[in-house]
């Protein structure tokens, strides 16, 4: 499902020129769970970014479902974002000004789908996220287990064939951090891609596969299934 | 203290340059719109003022009845000032005056026009003008004397003394110079350069009551009540004339602003369009401060965390609330520099346009008062609700920086605020389009008479002479279509008269008929379509008594073929020869009245002259020529009818153009202010945007939700500004006797230029907002 090769990315602020990403290579099959781990600043959420086609690499091939898409331009990349990737992120990211069904709702309106058939997608997923019973609170009137589990529920919403997430538990305790582990696992099971950047090396052993980086390049790969 | 808190005060404007500039300048406008019109007031409120005890001094004006309805006007007969004088005794002083002229002066090689009057005796005792020479007074009363100003003295007489000279008055009398006096301040209503005494002019038929053709004016003796002075003066009319008439006192420092008068009582006049500019200028100073009150509450959330953290090393709520205090005096300060600054610039031109001489003098002690209540009023009204409502922050809220709504709803009261000023905004815009309209429509109107490609020239001296020969003349250049003469233009016939009466006629019925004398070709000259009957005619020896009418006339006395009948007024009984299709014979806020045409050449001061199209040019040359050749002692002076057409609007065109102007301000510094609250908005939803774009959102759908919100709220401005214009509207276009109706589509077009204009605004932010990337907003978190 996807294949990087010699991946690069630099930043460059005022004189000093930061390498995120170096010449990092590897795959992913469909249907698998990787998880991404490594010290702060070796280029984990840089990856991600650009996995997600949210940024775009400054050297080396990103081959998404096998189409090269490294050099597609803003509209084209949003355009396979919205039908194909979720993103749960550490801080949750969910707009304070919307309700939890409002938030849930928004990847559908952007993709168009007719309201009727929004409601009932909506409420399916917010089933199973249990979280059904806070569906008109706002996210600041819940708890944060209880936010990224929202988080879950709008990445999923679209049926994504991958799913992105940027150390979901960080801002978790251990419990609630169990219970986002287990929702990934089944969406996992169900056939769901995810690739998963984690500090946690608990965390890490629900995937089949966790990639070590340092620096921007991958050190080890341990394959765990 | 004070000082400190300046010095942060300009710390903070300087960190925020973009929003700074966006509220100084506003400020700035708002501002010079206030002080122009301050100078603007001070001036018109300054009339009259000047003359020595000025508050004695009053106008006489008469109040009558007219088929059941109280009418006052404004000219007065002749032997009312005497008679003032003799029965009241309130009344010092009683002067008449009559109308101001254009005569000719010559003193030996030098010769021009100069306006000036003919007044009685008590004229420099009512107003006492300072002298630089000789007694005014007595050189008044005095035959063959007249008064001149210092204008007239140094245009003529330039080094030598002018008194005891000799000066030729018309080109037909002699008067020996008696006085010299200062010139008359522009903000006099009694504006001359010469006087002569009334009685040099004065004919027996000027002596009737009937005859309404003077100013009067009294001066009261000082601890006189007027009001004694009123109920005097109401036996006079029924002593001397044995009429119902009754003349009242209407102080002079009013009479240039309340001209207008109904059921006998003073009912406005210009003081209306004061009015009216004041509260515009309040209007635009308001939607200036909005502005700061906006950007001021918006940021506040910035400042939370500052006033948390002052808070906790002990600021008081107090101390705090001078900080913020102190930021907005700073910025009015700065603003009223600026506005200072554009008044100086653009003062000529303001003086030019309201065609006064509007001086700005800040050392006046009024005016530096206002000035500084001017600043006061602005800095605490925008600095003092951010103020309350920052430093009623709590600390604990604070320091976590995230500010919930406090003691009422500040989002809210924003969008109220920006509601606000776009009904303000869209109100002057529907106003604009309004005026503008009306404007249009006046000057394009087929008055029912020809005004285009029509010269007047003055009939004075030989032209009048021999007005027959000059006359033929004219008509022989080739660039000529047709010419007249008559007494006064057809584009504004002030004379009317109650004289007129018909067979059958109801004795108890009252009329009023406009009356023009005119010469031959009238009808033919100025194209006026006759419904019935022919024009003056050389062919019928007796037209020079008949009389030709228009439609209201025949329509007054109930007749429906009025040719031919007999009707008696000025020349007598007299049959009418003809009946003109009713045409317009005064500006349009006046109905058509009823209007009676005599012939008498003879009464003519004007020649009206039909250039053939395209011929003008050459017609000019002709005119100019002939007039050489018969009146050399005159200057050759034309003017074109549709340019004195427009004058009479003069008063329409300034207030248009104010309203365009003050428009376009409202709307700009409106703007200014939802460009600052978009960019803030934009800015503060950075962390949202970015989420909503990595869900997908495109940058339309972004642009989209950032201006939505705007455009609801100035849709909302819509639906409030558009009654209200409406209704005022309505009301100045019943000023005119006729007017275009207030269509729908001038408050679409308003709407959609306030929206455009808003969505333009606001875009521009929201486009910035949308097409930044998206990981660089969530990195912030
Ligand atoms: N927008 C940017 N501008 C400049 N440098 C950046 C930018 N984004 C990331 N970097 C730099 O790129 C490198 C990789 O950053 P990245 O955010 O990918 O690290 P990370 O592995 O996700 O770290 P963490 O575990 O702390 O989240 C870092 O050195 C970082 O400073
Ligand atoms: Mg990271």
């Amino acid at each position: 499902m996807i294949k990087i090769t010699d991946l690069e990315k630099f930043y460059r602020t005022e004189e000093v020129q930061t390498v995120a990403l170096n010449k990092l290579s590897f795959d992913v099959k469909e249907g698998e769970f990787v998880a991404v781990m490594g010290p702060s600043g070796c280029g984990k959420s840089t990856l991600l970014n650009i996995l997600g086609l949210l940024d775009d690499p400054d050297g080396g091939s990103f081959i998404f479902n096998g189409i090269e898409v490294s050099g597609f331009n803003e509209r084209k990349r949003a355009n396979l974002r919205k039908h194909n990737i979720g993103f749960v992120f550490q801080s949750f990211n969910l707009i304070d000004e919307l309700t939890v069904f409002e938030n849930v709702e928004l990847p559908l309106i952007y993709t168009g789908v007719k309201a009727a058939d929004r409601k009932e997608r909506v409420h399916e997923v917010l089933e199973k996220m249990q979280i059904m019973h806070r569906k008109n609170h706002f996210p600041q009137q819940l708890s944060g287990g209880q936010q990224q589990r929202v988080a879950v529920a709008r990445a999923v919403v679209n049926n994504p064939k991958l799913i992105l997430a940027d150390e979901p538990t960080g801002n978790l305790d251990s419990s609630n951090g169990n219970e986002v582990m287990d929702l990934l696992t089944e969406l996992n099971q169900q056939g769901t891609t995810i690739v998963m950047v984690t500090h946690s090396e608990h965390d890490a052993k629900f995937s089949h596969r966790i990639i070590r980086m340092l620096d921007g390049q991958k050190v080890t790969e341990n394959i765990l299934v | 203290m004070i000082r400190n808190y300046f010095k942060i005060a300009w710390r903070n404007l300087k960190k925020n340059k973009f929003y700074s500039i966006i509220n100084i300048s506003g400020l700035a406008l708002g501002m010079f719109c206030s002080l122009l019109i301050w100078f603007w007031v001070k001036d018109e409120m300054s009339y009259d003022r000047f003359y020595p005890d000025y508050e004695d001094i009053y106008y006489v004006r008469c109040n009558s009845d007219f088929n059941g309805k109280v009418v006052t006007s404004a000219l007065t007969p002749s032997p009312l000032a005497e008679a003032l004088k003799k029965d009241v005794p309130e009344v010092a002083f009683a002067t008449k005056l009559a109308y101001n002229r254009d005569l000719l002066i010559n003193f030996g090689e030098k010769a021009g026009k100069e306006n000036g009057l003919y007044a009685s005796d008590d004229f420099f005792d009512v107003f006492r003008l300072p002298a630089i020479a000789g007694n005014p007074k007595d050189a008044l009363a005095s035959p063959n004397h007249i008064v001149i100003t210092r204008n007239v003295a140094e245009k003529y007489f330039r080094d030598i003394s002018p008194l005891g000279k000799t000066i030729r008055l018309n080109n037909d009398k002699d008067y020996i110079v008696g006085a010299v006096i200062e010139n008359i301040p522009s903000n006099s209503t009694v504006q001359l350069d010469w006087v002569v005494n009334f009685k040099e002019t004065e004919q027996e038929w000027m002596q009737l009551w009937g005859n309404t053709m003077l100013r009067t004016y009294v001066r009261l003796h000082p601890e006189a009540a007027p009001e004694n002075a009123e109920t005097n003066m109401k036996g006079i009319y029924p002593k001397y004339a044995d009429m119902d008439v009754f003349p009242i006192l209407q102080p002079l420092k009013n009479v240039r602003l309340y001209s207008d008068y109904k059921n006998g009582k003073p009912s406005g006049g210009g003081i209306e369009y004061i009015r009216i500019f004041m509260i515009v200028a309040l209007f635009i100073l308001a939607i200036a401060c909005i502005n700061f009150m906006n950007m001021a509450t918006a940021r506040s959330s910035l400042r939370a965390k500052e006033v948390g953290i002052r808070k906790v090393v002990g600021a008081a709520r107090n101390s705090l609330f001078k900080q913020f205090i102190s930021e907005s005096i700073l910025t009015s300060l700065l603003g009223l520099l600026l506005a200072l600054g554009l008044v100086k610039l653009t003062l000529p031109a303001f003086s030019r346009f309201v065609r006064r001489p509007i001086e700005m003098d800040i050392t006046d002690p009024t005016t530096l008062t206002s000035i500084i209540a001017l600043l006061l009023i602005t800095g605490f009204l925008s600095g003092s609700y951010p103020a309350l409502y920052l430093s009623a922050i709590s600390p604990i809220h604070n320091l976590k920086n995230k500010l919930k709504p406090g003691f009422f709803n500040a989002a809210f009261l924003r969008k109220s605020l920006v509601v606000f000023q776009f009904t303000l905004s869209i109100f002057l815009i529907i106003s604009m389009i309004v005026i503008n309209g009306q404007m249009q429509y006046m000057r394009s109107e087929n008055l029912g008479l020809d005004r285009e490609r029509v010269l007047s020239i003055p009939l004075e001296g030989e032209l009048y002479n021999k007005m027959e020969p000059f006359k033929q003349e004219v008509l022989r250049s080739a660039a000529v279509e047709n010419a007249t003469t008559s007494a006064m233009l057809p584009i504004d016939i002030g004379s009317s008269s109650g004289d007129l009466s018909w067979p059958g006629k109801d004795p108890d019925l009252q009329t009023n008929v406009s009356v023009m004398h005119v010469g031959y070709d009238f009808i033919k000259t100025m194209n006026i379509e006759l419904a019935a009957g022919r024009d003056f005619s050389k062919d019928f020896r007796t037209d020079s008594l008949a009389y030709l009418i228009n439609e209201s006339t025949a329509e007054l006395m109930g007749m429906e073929d009025p040719v031919g009948q007999q009707i008696s007024f000025w020349n007598g009984e007299a049959p009418v020869i003809g009946m003109m299709k009713d045409f317009h014979i005064q500006s349009l806020h006046m109905p058509i009245t009823p209007l009676i045409l005599c012939l008498d050449p003879l009464n003519s001061s004007h020649m009206l002259v039909k250039t053939r199209a395209g011929k003008t040019a050459q017609a000019i040359q002709d005119l100019e020529k002939l007039t050489r050749k018969f009146n050399p002692n005159y200057p050759f002076e034309y003017h074109f009818l549709d340019t004195e057409y427009e004058k009479l609007y003069r008063t329409d065109t300034m207030i248009s153009t104010l309203i365009k102007y003050f428009g376009i301000l409202a709307m700009v510094i409106s703007v200014m202010g939802l460009l600052a609250l978009a960019a803030f908005t934009a800015e503060q939803r950075t962390k949202e945007i970015g989420i909503r774009k990595v869900l997908g959102a495109s940058v339309t759908n972004i642009v989209t939700l950032l201006s939505g919100n705007f455009t609801r709220l100035v849709l909302i401005s819509i639906v409030i500004a558009s009654p209200v214009a409406w209704y005022t509207m309505h009301r100045w276009l019943n000023s005119f006797a006729y007017s275009i109706e207030l269509q729908w589509w001038m408050f679409i077009l308003a709407g959609s230029v306030a929206i455009l204009i808003a969505w333009i605004t606001v875009s521009g932010q929201s486009i910035k907002a949308a097409t930044a990337n998206p990981v660089k907003s969530l990195r912030s978190e």
